[in-house]
C-alpha cells in the first residue's frame, strides 16, 4: 500500500507518478540502504556474519516463490523445497557434467524449476485448499525423494552426492570462492528478485494474482484467465525457486538430498507466516527474524551447554520447538506478521501527530 | 526580501496608464515560452501543465473565436464554473478582445443569475458544464441580451442542439481560422487596449439589498498587484493554488493581477471537493483565503487532534503550548528567551512541521485572510504554528486590498498599515475612507450608489474603525452592524462570533443585543463534530434537527459559551442562546455568497425566535419556515427550539434611545 506523501510533492506525468521511490527523501533512503549492503556490510563484516548474511539471502530467495503463490495467489504449496532441488541438481549437472558455464546454468536452473513448478501446478485448475497442499506435497516427494534420490543424484556414478569444492563455480573471470564472494552474488539476486517481485506484484499480473487470491470467482468475472494465472504463478514460483537452489549450490560443499526436505518447505511457510503475507517486508523480515532467532537460541544453547550438557543433544528438538512457538504466539499476537507491525509503525509516524488522515 | 538574490520581476514592470492585463500577459509569455509552466490542472490523477506558450496560444484562439462571433470592445462576457484553466482562459480572451468579465458565484439561484446576465448586459455566457448550461438556458427567457452560450465540458452535452450554445473547441476552431486570414489581428486587438477601459465587472455580495456591479479597470486591477507585491513580493518559482470562486475579487487580485505580474504557477484543483486534497499535494507559497476557509482547517485540526492517542494528543498539545508563547512574543514584538527559541525548535520537528505539512502550509511563505473578520484564536493558532498568516482589509470597490500587515508587525486584533500609494482616513463619523489609485470606476447602471460611495475620490466602505496607536487600522465592523450594549458601550457582535466559531462544535453563531437589555446568541451546531460527539456518546440522533435540541447537546455548547464569556466584558457576555435547527446557508439568504451574516434579513426571518430570545419567561419558541434548495424546490420545516439561559438575566435597565422589547421587522 501507498503510504501518504509528503506535502509539496506532486506529479506532472504517470511515469513520475508510478516511480517506485516517489521522493527524494525515499530515494536516499534506498541508496543509502543499497550502499550499507553492496558496500559497507561485506567490509566490516567478519566470515561468521557473512555466512549468516548468506543464509539469510538464501531463506529470501527461498521463501519469495512461497510467498508469490500463498502471499499473492492464495495458492497454499507445501513442496517448494522440490523446486529449488530442481534448480540446485539443473545447476549442479549442468556445470559438473557438461561443463556449462555458471551463469548458463544458473538461467537454465531457473526454467526448468519453473517448468517442473508449472508441472505440479497443473492441479490447481481444478482444485484449492487441502487438495492443493496435497498436490504440492506430492511434488515434493516425487521430486526430492524419488526422482532426485533414485535417479538424478546417481548421474556420472557419484555416489550420493555432488561435490562443489570451492572456486568450482565462477562468473567469467570471477571466481567464486570465499564467504565475501558468496554474499556479493546472494545480495546482487536478492536486489533483484525484491525489485522483480515488487514490480510484478504492482502490474497487471500481480494485480490479476491478488484478485483471484481475493475472490478467484470474481476474478473470473472481472476477465481474468484464472487457469493461465495462476500456472504463471506456480511458473514464476517455481522459477525464483530456481534461483534460490541455483545460488545456494554456489555455498554448498556438495550437494545432496538432505538439503532439499519437506521440512524446510514448511519452513519457508513458517517464514512468510510470521513475516507477513502479501509483501516483500514479509518474506525478508521473516527470513532474517527465523534465521537470527535460530542463530541466537543456538549461541543461548552453546553457552548453557556446560551448565546443563543434555541440552546439546537436545538442541535439534529445542530448534523444533521453537519455530512452533514463534508460529503459535504469532498466529496469537501478530496474525498479519512482521511487516504489518513495521507498516503501523511507519503509520504511526507517518500521521503523527494524529492517528489518521 | 527574504531569499536573497531573488527577484520580484513585478517591480520593475512600469505600469502606465497604457498598460492593460492582455498587454502584460502577452509580455510575460513571450518572455517565458515554452520554458515555464504557467498553470496546472489536476486530472485524472496527475497535474496537466500548460506553458506560457500554451497559455497565450489557447487565449488568442478563443479571443479571435469571440471577435469573429461578435465580440466588441466593452462588451460583457458573462463567466460561470469551476476553477479552470479553460475558464481563466476564457476570461483572458475576453480581455483581450477589449470585453469585460463578469464572473457568477457558481452555487447562485437562477434568479441571482438572471438578475446579474440582465442587469450587466451580457451577450456571451460562457458556462462550464451541463450543470451551468441548464441552468443558463432555464433562465435565457429573462435575459434577451445573450446571443451565445458557450461551454467547455462535453460530458452530457451530447444532446443538446440549441442554436445558441456552442463548445469552445468551436470557438478556437473559428480563431485559429481567423488567424490564418489575419495573423495580425490578435495583435491589433490587443494594441487597441487602454489602462482605463473597464476589465472586470463585480456583483458585490452585499450584506443588503440587490447586488451592485461594480467596475473595475485594467489599471485598478495591475496597481493593486504591483502595491500588494510591493509588501509581500511573489517570486516566478512560487506555487499558487487556484480554488476559490473567481467571482471573488481575491481570487482575481492573486491569480489574474499578482499572477501575470509575478509569473508564478496557477494550479487548479480536480474538483471543488478534491482541493483540500490538491492543495496540500502542491503546497503553494501564497494562500489568500476569507476567515471560513480558514476555521475549517482549524477544526479539521481540532478534530484529529481530539480522536488522537494520549501521547500524540499530549506532544500536540504541549507543543501548541510552546507555539502559542512564541507567538505573544512575536505579537508583543519581543525576543524569545533561548529557551523558549531551544522549546520552539523541538516543538517545530515535533508538531508545528507535520501540522502544516498536514494542512499543506508547509511552504507557504505569505497566507492571507480578508473579507470577513477572523477572530483572535483563530489567528494565534496559525501563528503558533509559525504560519505568517495576515489580514488583507480591503473591498471590492478598491480592487480588493487596501491595507495589510506587514511581516513584522502583525497584530491580530488590527488588520494592518496601508499599502504604497494608498492613504486610509477615519471620517468625522468613525468610517473607514480609503485613497488609491485602485478605487473603482463606480457603479455599472447606478450613478446614486457610485455618487454614496466615491466623494472626492475618497471611497466610503461603509465599516467602522480607528487608526490605533501604531498607525494600525482597527476594522470595529460594519456601521451597521455595531451594537450599542446596555451600558451605551458599541461593540462588534461579530467579534463575539468569531470568538464562538474557533469551537469546534459550533459552525455558526449569530449575536445579538443592539439596544437592547442583553446579549443572545443563535448557534448553529457543526453537525459532522457534534455527530461524532455524539456517537461517541451513544447519543442517538437521525437529523440535525433533532441532534440540535439533544439536552446534552445543549449543554456541550453552554460549556462552549461559558468559555468565550469568562474573556468578555460583563454586558457583553451571552445571558440566553438558542440551538437553530438548521446551518445557515446562502441559498435561503441568511448568508452572502462569501458567508457572511445578512443580520437584517435574519432579524425577520428568525423573529419569532428572536421575540423568545427577549421574554424571560419563555423557555421554548415553536417555529416555522421554509427551506430551499439549490434546485429552487421549497420545503416547509417546523420546529420547537428550547432556549437556554446562561448568566441571571439582567435587569432591566434602559439606556438613552433604547428600543422597547418588541422588536420591528428589520429595516434594509
Amino acid at each position: 500500500m501507498r503510504m501518504r506523501l509528503p506535502s509539496g510533492v506532486f506529479y506532472q506525468t504517470y511515469r513520475q507518478d508510478q516511480a517506485l521511490w516517489p521522493t527524494t527523501f525515499v530515494k536516499l533512503r534506498m541508496w543509502g540502504l543499497l550502499v550499507f549492503l553492496f558496500v559497507i556490510f561485506p567490509q566490516i563484516a567478519s566470515p561468521y556474519w557473512l555466512s549468516l548474511a548468506n543464509l539469510v539471502g538464501y531463506t529470501i530467495l527461498s521463501a519469495m516463490g512461497v510467498q508469490l503463490l500463498i502471499g499473492y495467489t492464495g495458492q497454499v504449496t507445501l513442496g517448494h523445497a522440490a523446486f529449488i532441488a530442481a534448480g540446485a541438481y539443473t545447476c549442479a549437472v549442468l556445470v559438473l557434467q557438461y561443463h556449462v558455464p555458471y551463469p548458463l546454468a544458473f538461467l537454465a536452473a531457473m526454467i526448468v524449476a519453473g517448468l517442473w513448478s508449472m508441472l505440479f501446478g497443473l492441479p490447481s485448475a481444478r482444485v484449492k485448499g487441502f487438495y492443493l497442499i496435497m498436490t504440492t506435497m506430492a511434488a515434493q516427494f516425487i521430486t526430492v525423494d524419488f526422482i532426485i534420490t533414485q535417479y538424478v543424484s546417481r548421474i556420472g556414478e557419484r555416489g550420493h552426492s555432488f561435490s562443489l569444492p570451492p572456486g568450482t563455480l565462477s562468473i567469467g573471470p570471477w571466481v567464486i570462492q570465499s564467504d565475501r564472494d558468496i554474499y556479493y552474488l546472494m545480495i546482487a539476486l536478492v536486489t533483484l528478485s525484491v525489485l522483480a517481485m515488487t514490480n510484478l506484484a504492482r502490474t497487471r499480473i500481480g494485480r490479476a494474482w491478488m484478485a483471484i487470491r481475493d475472490h478467484d470467482i470474481a476474478a473470473e468475472a472481472l476477465g481474468i484467465n484464472i487457469v493461465a494465472y495462476k500456472l504463471l504463478a506456480f511458473f514464476m514460483a517455481g522459477v525464483f525457486g530456481g534461483v534460490a537452489g541455483a545460488f545456494w549450490i554456489a555455498n554448498l560443499y556438495a550437494v545432496s538430498p538432505e538439503h532439499f526436505t519437506w521440512s524446510w518447505s514448511l519452513w519457508l511457510v513458517g517464514v512468510i507466516l510470521i513475516g507477513g503475507l502479501g509483501s516483500n517486508y514479509g518474506t525478508i523480515f521473516g527470513s532474517l527474524f527465523m534465521t537470527l532467532v535460530m542463530e541466537a537460541l543456538r549461541n543461548i544453547v552453546t553457552w548453557l551447554t556446560p551448565f546443563f550438557p543434555s541440552l546439546e543433544t537436545s538442541f535439534l528438538f529445542v530448534k523444533e520447538a521453537a519455530f512452533g512457538l514463534a508460529i503459535i504466539l504469532f498466529l496469537l499476537y501478530e496474525p498479519n506478521g512482521l511487516a504489518y507491525r513495521w507498516w503501523q509503525i511507519k503509520n504511526y509516524i507517518h500521521l503523527w501527530p494524529f492517528s489518521y488522515e | 526580501m527574504r531569499r536573497g538574490g531573488k527577484q520580484c520581476r513585478a517591480l520593475e514592470i512600469e505600469i502606465t496608464r497604457d498598460l492593460t492585463i492582455p498587454k502584460q500577459l502577452v509580455r510575460t509569455a513571450k518572455e517565458y515560452g515554452d520554458r515555464k509552466v504557467a498553470m496546472r490542472e489536476k486530472e485524472f490523477g496527475i497535474w496537466r501543465s500548460y506553458t506560457w506558450a500554451d497559455y497565450l496560444d489557447r487565449v488568442k484562439a478563443l479571443a479571435l473565436g469571440f471577435y469573429r462571433l461578435g465580440l466588441r470592445q466593452g462588451d460583457k462576457v458573462a463567466l460561470i464554473g469551476d476553477n479552470r484553466p479553460e475558464g481563466l482562459g476564457s476570461e483572458m480572451a475576453a480581455l483581450c478582445v477589449g470585453g469585460v468579465a463578469v464572473w457568477l458565484y457558481q452555487d447562485s439561484l437562477p434568479d441571482e443569475i438572471a438578475y446579474i446576465l440582465d442587469h450587466s448586459d451580457a451577450r456571451f455566457v460562457i458556462c462550464e458544464t451541463q450543470e451551468e448550461v441548464d441552468k443558463i438556458l432555464a433562465i435565457r427567457d429573462r435575459c434577451p441580451k445573450i446571443e451565445w452560450i458557450f461551454w467547455d465540458d462535453p460530458k452530457g452535452m451530447r444532446n443538446y442542439h440549441d442554436p445558441m450554445l456552442m463548445p469552445l473547441t468551436e470557438v478556437m476552431r473559428l480563431g485559429r481560422e481567423l488567424e490564418r486570414e489575419d495573423p495580425t489581428r490578435f495583435e491589433e486587438l490587443i494594441a487597441q487596449g487602454h489602462g482605463d477601459d473597464i476589465a472586470l465587472l463585480f456583483y458585490t455580495s452585499g450584506t443588503t439589498g440587490k447586488p451592485k456591479g461594480a467596475l473595475l479597470s485594467h489599471y485598478n486591477l495591475l496597481k493593486m498587484g504591483q502595491n500588494l507585491m510591493r509588501v509581500d513580493p511573489y517570486y516566478e518559482d512560487d506555487e499558487y493554488v487556484s480554488f476559490l470562486p473567481f467571482a471573488w475579487i481575491g481570487e482575481q487580485m492573486m491569480s489574474v493581477s499578482s499572477g501575470i505580474l509575478a509569473g508564478f504557477t496557477l494550479n487548479f484543483p480536480e474538483e471543488p471537493e478534491t482541493a483540500w486534497h490538491d492543495l496540500r499535494e502542491i503546497a503553494p507559497h501564497i494562500i489568500f483565503s476569507p476567515p471560513r476557509v480558514w476555521e475549517q482547517m482549524v477544526r479539521a485540526i481540532q478534530v484529529l487532534h481530539a480522536d488522537s492517542p494520549w501521547l500524540k494528543r499530549k506532544v500536540f498539545e504541549l507543543g501548541m503550548a510552546i507555539g502559542y508563547r512564541l507567538a505573544d512574543r512575536k505579537f508583543a514584538r519581543q525576543k524569545p528567551t533561548p529557551l523558549e527559541r531551544l522549546m520552539g525548535w523541538f516543538a517545530y520537528w515535533l508538531v508545528f512541521r507535520p501540522v502544516r505539512d498536514r494542512l499543506g502550509l508547509a511552504r507557504v511563505r505569505y497566507a492571507y485572510t480578508g473579507g470577513a473578520a477572523m477572530g483572535p484564536d483563530h489567528f494565534r493558532f496559525y501563528h503558533a504554528l509559525g504560519v505568517n498568516l495576515k489580514q488583507i482589509y480591503g473591498q471590492t470597490e478598491i480592487a480588493g486590498i487596501s491595507v495589510l500587515h506587514r511581516d513584522d508587525d502583525i497584530k491580530f486584533d488590527t488588520v494592518g498599515k496601508p499599502i504604497p500609494e494608498t492613504e486610509i482616513r477615519i471620517s468625522p463619523e468613525g468610517e473607514i475612507l480609503a485613497r488609491s489609485p485602485c478605487v473603482f470606476q463606480g457603479y455599472y447602471k447606478n450613478p446614486e450608489a457610485t455618487a454614496e460611495a466615491l466623494r472626492d475620490g475618497w471611497l466610503h466602505s461603509g465599516d467602522r474603525g480607528f487608526i490605533d496607536e501604531d498607525g494600525h487600522l482597527v476594522v470595529f465592523d460594519r456601521s451597521k452592524d455595531v451594537m450599542t450594549l446596555r451600558d451605551g458601550r458599541p461593540f462588534s457582535p461579530q467579534y463575539i462570533e468569531t470568538r464562538l466559531k474557533f469551537s469546534p462544535y459550533i459552525k455558526d453563531a449569530w449575536v445579538i443585543g443592539h439596544e437592547l437589555p442583553y446579549v443572545t446568541a443563535v448557534i448553529c451546531i457543526d453537525y459532522n463534530v457534534v455527530g461524532k460527539w455524539a456517537e461517541a456518546r451513544r447519543i442517538p440522533y437521525t437529523s440535525y434537527q433533532e441532534l440540535s435540541q439533544k439536552p446534552e447537546v445543549y449543554d456541550l455548547v453552554a460549556s462552549q459559551i461559558r468559555r468565550v464569556n469568562a474573556s468578555l466584558p460583563e454586558p457583553a457576555r451571552i445571558v440566553r442562546f438558542v440551538n437553530l435547527f438548521k446551518e445557515f446557508d446562502a441559498d435561503d439568504q441568511e448568508l452572502t455568497r462569501t458567508r457572511k451574516l445578512r443580520r437584517a434579513f435574519l432579524l425577520q426571518r428568525y423573529q419569532p425566535i428572536v421575540q423568545a430570545l427577549y421574554d424571560p419567561s419563555a423557555h421554548e419558541v415553536h417555529f416555522e419556515t421554509t427551506i430551499t434548495y439549490e434546485d429552487g424546490t421549497v420545503n416547509e420545516i417546523r420546529a420547537d427550539l428550547r432556549i437556554v439561559d446562561m448568566e441571571p438575566i439582567p435587569a432591566w435597565t434602559p439606556v438613552e434611545g433604547a428600543r422597547a422589547l418588541v422588536i420591528q421587522g428589520a429595516e434594509e
